[in-house]
């Protein structure tokens, strides 16, 4: 379980998060939704420890934030990430990374950790890929071998920004077909989503925000109201969908 | 061969060895622009070492790392751009140096040297020191090649996936400001910048795995400074230009050789 109370997050005066109360449970498929520029990015960067919180608490597993990091990682799928295409690693390398933390220093990773990457990258459908260069992958490949290298992490807690992002329709299905598996295995996933459709058909915790905390519940609860409260004009387009 | 030839002879070649280790690194994490103000900021070191008394080495070594640190803790914790923060420090210890020199009225002082570097000049003391310096960069890297190859990924996911980057980094800076330092004397304030990037560049034109990479760039560097070396006793060239010259060749050729995807 995550826990988050108090929490209120600022750049240069603006509020980002005000006031968030929220308790995700542990085992559940939840989703993120909210308008561009609700802080939906930043709530997932302040639950990883990646930004200083500045006022408020997070506990993960009942354990202060920091304690926690300490002995774990979050298994993390991020929107997009900086790298650059002439760097000279292969997908295999870059799913190691998932393990690469667990392996003390001055040791390399062993075969036994390349055949579990490798066992991780054919679930994810991109073992062919393993020996190709970063540079040389599609956006819909390299978003695989991130889902690869978090699910190598081994963390208890997935969470994934804007999966969908670079995937076409029928790619995004399977993707999230398989998060399902993975979360039917027992892992927690926190994702934020602009495909609600998508969404209501693999999510079983909606956490709707636009700064604030508008609605944190159980899927089948969710009502058009609260969408309509956390994304405000945007509603009708919403209401097609749901 | 006079013996002060043999010494010049492997002095060029182990301090190109001890950069070429670095350069692919320097080049993968995009910091050429730090090595060369880190040449820069080795003057004030100088001028320090002028005024204390101290031995010059030692004095830069120490004024060196504490600036790389400083720059890279300031561009982590103050959100300063790293490219300001090293415009900063480079400006600041040039003038610093400048002040330094002149207060110390010392005529002794032989700008041009540390400028662009004299390898005949160099004494066997320092030879030793810079083949331990390429012993001690290679253990390095052979210790943190994991750490080092996804810091220089990407830093951010190097942290959420907990691997330990940090002793890493903090000897990375560490070691390259005594790299600089250590190599002012053949290379010189000017050409230790080439010689930190052209083996690496040359090198990843032709290989693509980083291994690879890091002996190519080290077999590129003795390569230049036999030939460079070489060139410059037959036609009476300065030395460390003649090498950097022979790089800029090789890297051209490497560029039309360039893999392709």
């Amino acid at each position: 379980m995550i826990q988050i109370k108090d929490l209120n997050y600022q750049i240069a005066d603006k509020d980002i998060l005000q006031n968030i109360q929220l308790e995700i449970p542990k085992g559940v498929f939840a989703a993120i939704i909210g308008p561009n520029g609700a802080g939906k990015s930043t709530l997932i960067k302040l639950i990883m420890g990646l930004i200083p919180l500045q006022t408020g608490e997070i506990h993960i597993s009942g354990k202060a934030q920091a304690d926690w990091l300490k002995e774990h990682n979050f298994g993390y799928l991020p929107q997009r990430e900086e790298f650059d295409r002439d760097f000279p690693a292969t997908a295999l390398d870059i799913v190691l990374m998932g393990i690469a933390g667990s392996i003390p220093l001055g040791r390399r990773c062993k075969a036994s950790h390349k055949a579990k990457a490798l066992a991780v990258m054919q679930k994810c459908g991109i073992k062919e890929k393993a020996q190709s260069f970063i540079g040389t992958l599609s956006g819909g490949e390299f978003q695989r071998v991130m889902l690869a290298r978090a699910i190598l992490s081994d963390s208890p807690y997935l969470i994934l920004d804007e999966p969908e992002a670079g995937i076409d329709k029928v790619g995004v299905k399977s993707f999230f077909a398989l998060l399902k598996e993975l979360n039917e295995e027992g892992k927690t996933i926190i994702s934020i989503s602009h495909d609600l459709h998508t969404l209501s058909e693999y999510c079983s915790f909606l956490i709707c925000l636009n700064r604030s905390l508008h609605c944190h519940t159980e899927m089948d609860l969710v009502n058009a109201e609260m969408i309509q409260k956390t994304f405000g004009e945007t509603i009708r387009l919403i209401e097609k969908d749901y | 061969m006079p013996g002060f030839l043999i010494t010049a002879l492997w002095g060029a070649i182990l301090s190109g060895i001890s950069l070429a280790i670095f350069a692919p690194y320097v080049t993968l994490r995009k910091i050429s622009y730090l090595g060369e103000a880190l040449s820069h900021v080795a003057f004030a070191g100088i001028a320090i070492g002028i005024i204390t008394g101290m031995n010059l080495n030692l004095a830069a070594m120490i004024f060196v790392s504490g600036i790389a640190w400083g720059i890279s803790w300031l561009s982590r914790h103050q959100k300063l751009q790293e490219a300001n923060t090293i415009t900063i420090f480079l400006s600041l210890s040039m003038a610093l140096g400048i002040i330094l020199i002149s207060l110390s009225r010392s005529y002794s002082f032989d700008l041009p040297s540390y400028l662009f570097g004299n390898v005949l000049l160099i004494q066997k003391g320092e030879v030793w020191a810079l083949g331990a310096l390429s012993i001690i960069n290679t253990l390095y890297v052979l210790f943190f090649y994991k750490e080092l190859f996804y810091l220089s990924y990407n830093p951010e996911m190097a942290k959420v996936f907990r691997i330990r980057t940090a002793l890493a980094e903090r000897l990375f800076y560490l070691l390259l400001a005594i790299n600089i330092v250590l190599n002012l004397k053949s290379a010189g304030i000017i050409l230790v910048t080439a010689q930190l990037i052209l083996p690496a560049v040359i090198a990843f034109n032709i290989v693509r795995r980083l291994h690879f990479a890091i002996l190519m760039s080290i077999a590129t560097a003795i390569f230049t400074a036999l030939v460079g070396f070489g060139l410059s006793y037959q036609l009476n060239l300065p030395t460390g230009a003649t090498i950097v010259i022979c790089q800029g060749l090789l890297y051209g050729i490497s560029f039309f050789l360039k893999r392709r995807v």
